[in-house]
């Protein structure tokens, strides 16, 4: 069997406008420009194995993403560090990478900032009451009402220039998933207007509460 | 408020084709640069990102150190939306600076549909559409392309036209643009010192007097304007410039693969093909050239694919030796060579293996035309044999869908010769089923794409009327009836669209006009079937008293003055007269390589042209 090596990466700027897709074709593009020797899948229509446990939704910025890849002979850390961010487009940086450790399955919890342009009062007013209610689509597509009050009950806020900076940690992985922008349509319902947010995942975390890896 | 771009770019669909930042997109520092050129293609960055020549000039214009190209596209609706809400202005996707603050404004026109886009993006740059009206504070508004060699219609919106082959006269005007810059830049001056480069056409200095039929009387150059304008060409394609890298786009767009040209123009003449005249003459790049080129952008983009691109691969007269060469490393670094355009026929089992040839492309055939009187007619050599044994040996190897496209109204088209493409179809059927090694368990597909003939300038069929949109639309009826079987499938062009190309693509400068209310009315985006309306576009072809009719459907007499005859593209109107009046006799022209045929474009001295007697001659 191979290893899977874990790549720790930021997408900051521009490239957070690439959708994930789009950023699996990228990051491929990336591996096969720096000449690390990806490991293919046999059969009729073979690709490289390279996939992301935790998508990051189009729009947030990402600073400790993970990409998984596997190579068909090994190579040092530091080489497939610094052979990596040669090639990488700007607001992609490939900063560390190690042997997998956990499953990708354990994945349990990220840590998120948002930045709103608005003053704290309303984002502690929503936070405060016992349940907020918003609407989504289930995995099944049907459009359901969930409470997303549990979720944020960890969440702090701050105010700072422009705005205010709520900091929270949301399910994510296997056993179920939290998008932070649920709290921006609820906010968006509470005060009948689309608040410009800025969200930034820093960091991907396992049943422990340590950094994945 | 006015969203910032990081913001507005939350709410649009695909953001990334807005962001820039894509690998191998050039970013300069602003202090040290002294010309800014935004490079605009008409239409949305999916088709335009996949256009190689913009590759080629955004490379070359950057190298120049104190110049910055940049890229622009068409928004889609969504963005435009944004943009005019939120007061943003057209702008370059490097720097995301308005274009209306940049020295040139370059289009690439490729198609006769862009043409409103291009007045709706000036429109979205906040910039005057009528050349006339911009001054010294605005741009000069640049075009070339294919589109170029009968530019007319657009002469009241461009500055400067570019005719021919850009990698030459793009640096040359570049550089007197910074000389008169640094003097001082009068609009006037320039365009008068700008007309005296080669290939270099300014519509201003040109004066187009009309007879009383509508019919040009004359075109008059003013001042030191010349009276003809010739196009240019690379002589020598080894030498010339390609770029090392691609912009990488993130987001899927239609050709999503490293492309190496390996030839320009085309040996076959076939006489509907304006690509097959403009371009003129042939002229090959080495196979080593090829290679070194081709391998340097797969390593440094990361294209997992490339494709040989020219106008006819299979007429590249190495290619045998080159497909080798390119498989020894394309096939160690898992990258896929495609081959547009290709005929399977002249391959050897094993090289069409290993190039994956059918996976790739699929079966493809381009007849034209459904008998062999009017592929004699329109020059287009590709023999019914042919077809069938190619067809055969596909289904042999397992293949079971064959794509044939074909033309209506070609000249001297007759019922037969409709008839003649069901036959073609029916054909290709049997053999499949007369095959006794064919794929079992399965049908066979034949898919009969049928488009509109469009008489372009510079070819033989200049002179042509193009059949009434009603006739096509008989024509098209008739040839479903002749198809008997389920097996084959038929689509076809929208007769509608092929008019108003027509009618663009033969206009005069009083087309200008109808851009104009066309642009008023809000068109844009023509090349996307969803955004046509063909009844708004004859209302104002109604209401300025034209008729589109006389572009179209008339049949010119052979002395009339072309709204193009003051450009000069080296095929001389002597010789495209000749095989007109050859293809109404049936009789065909032998390739440029097989024989020259004195089509003019020697005077060049590049290529096929005066390469030695042995290699010209087969």
């Amino acid at each position: 069997m191979l290893k899977t090596v874990r790549l720790l990466f930021s997408k900051t700027g521009r490239a957070r406008f690439i959708s994930h897709l789009d950023l699996n074709r990228t990051m491929t593009r990336a591996v096969r420009r720096a000449g690390i020797p990806l490991w293919y899948t046999e059969g009729f229509n073979r690709h490289p194995y390279l996939t992301f446990p935790a998508p990051l939704s189009l729009g947030y910025e990402g600073l400790a993403e993970i990409m998984e890849i596997r190579l068909e002979e090994d190579m040092p850390s530091d080489e497939l560090v610094s052979k990596l961010q040669a090639v990488m487009p700007e607001g992609l940086c490939v900063f560390e990478a190690f042997e997998a450790q956990r499953k990708a399955g354990e994945l349990k919890s990220a840590a998120y900032t948002l930045h709103f342009t608005c003053p704290a009062d309303p984002v502690r007013e929503l936070l405060a009451q016992p349940s907020i209610f918003v609407e989504k689509f289930s995995k099944k597509k049907v459009l359901k009402t969930v409470d997303i009050a549990p979720a944020f009950a960890g969440a702090v806020v701050e105010d700072v220039e422009n705005g205010c900076k709520m900091t929270v940690t949301l399910p994510c992985g296997g056993e179920g998933t939290v998008n932070p922008s649920l709290f921006v349509t609820a906010l968006k319902q509470k005060l009948g207007e689309d608040i410009p947010c800025h969200v930034v995942r820093t960091a991907l975390f396992d049943p422990d509460g340590c950094p994945f890896r | 408020m006015a969203l910032d771009m990081e913001h507005l770019l939350l709410q649009v669909q695909k953001p990334a084709r807005y962001s820039g930042g894509e690998l191998g997109s050039v970013m300069k520092d602003k202090k040290d640069v002294f010309i800014r050129f935004a490079f605009c293609f008409p239409d949305l960055y999916e088709v335009g990102m996949s256009h190689l020549g913009m590759k080629i000039l955004y490379g070359l214009y950057n190298r120049e150190e104190d110049t910055w190209c940049e890229r622009v596209f068409a928004p889609d609706a969504d963005m435009e939306q944004k943009m005019r809400e939120n007061d943003i202005p057209l702008f370059g996707l490097e720097s995301r600076d308005p274009i209306k603050d940049f020295d040139f404004i370059g289009f690439t026109l490729q198609y006769e549909m862009c043409y409103t886009t291009l007045l709706h993006m000036l429109d979205l740059a906040k910039v005057p559409l009528l050349s006339a009206e911009r001054d010294e504070q605005y741009p000069l508004v640049i075009a070339g392309g294919p589109c170029a060699c009968n530019p007319e219609p657009l002469a009241d919106f461009i500055d400067i036209f570019i005719l021919g082959e850009g990698e030459e006269v793009n640096i040359e005007l570049n550089n007197l643009y910074r000389e008169h810059k640094k003097r001082g830049y009068v609009k006037r001056d320039f365009l008068l010192d700008a007309a005296k480069i080669e290939g270099v056409y300014v519509p201003s200095l040109y004066d187009v007097t009309y007879l009383s039929d509508g019919r040009i009387e004359a075109i008059t150059p003013r001042d030191t304007a010349p009276k003809k304008v010739r196009k240019r060409i690379i002589k020598d394609l080894d030498k010339a410039y390609y770029p090392e890298t691609f912009v990488v786009p993130f987001t899927d767009i239609v050709h999503d693969r490293a492309m190496s040209e390996i030839f320009r123009g085309c040996i076959r003449g076939c006489r509907f093909c304006q690509a097959g005249f403009i371009y003129r003459p042939v002229r090959e790049k080495s196979p080593e050239t090829i290679d070194r080129q081709s391998h340097a952008l797969c390593q440094s983009t990361g294209y997992e694919e490339f494709s040989l691109t020219s106008l006819s691969t299979s007429d590249y007269s190495r290619l045998e030796q080159l497909l080798p060469q390119l498989l020894e490393w394309a096939e160690k670094e898992q990258v896929n060579i495609s081959l547009p355009s290709l005929r399977v026929d002249g391959f050897s089992e094993e090289l069409a293996k290993r190039l994956n040839v059918l996976r790739r492309s699929g079966l493809t055939f381009a007849p034209e035309a459904g008998t062999q009187r009017l592929r004699d007619a329109i020059n287009k050599n590709l023999t019914e044999t042919e077809i069938l044994e190619t067809a055969r040996r596909a289904f042999s190897g397992g293949w079971n869908a064959v794509k044939l496209y074909f033309m209506n109204g070609l000249p001297t088209e007759t019922k037969e010769d409709i008839r003649g493409i069901a036959e073609l179809g029916h054909k290709v059927v049997d053999e499949f089923y007369h095959l006794s090694d064919r794929p079992r368990g399965k049908g066979v597909t034949v898919s009969i794409s049928v488009s509109c003939f469009v008489p372009k300038p510079f070819t033989p069929f200049q002179w042509e009327p193009q059949d009434t949109m009603e006739q096509l639309q008989e024509k098209q009826k008739y040839l479903l009836s002749e198809i008997k079987t389920r097996k084959i499938s038929l689509s076809w062009h929208d007769a509608k669209v092929s008019f108003l190309e027509a009618v663009l693509a033969r206009g005069d400068r009083r087309l200008g006009a109808v851009l104009l209310e066309a642009f008023r009315r809000g068109f844009n985006l023509d090349a996307w079937s969803e955004h046509f309306d063909f009844d708004a576009w004859m209302d104002i072809f109604d209401s300025l008293g034209l008729d589109p009719a006389f572009y179209a459907n008339r049949r010119r007499e052979k002395d009339e003055v072309f709204p193009w005859d003051h450009l000069d593209y080296g095929v001389s109107k002597a010789f495209l007269w000749k095989e007109n009046q050859k293809a109404h006799e049936s009789h065909t022209t032998p390739n440029c390589r097989e024989h020259c045929s004195g089509c003019g474009a020697a005077c060049f001295k590049g290529g096929i042209c005066v390469e030695d007697g042995q290699t010209v001659v087969q």
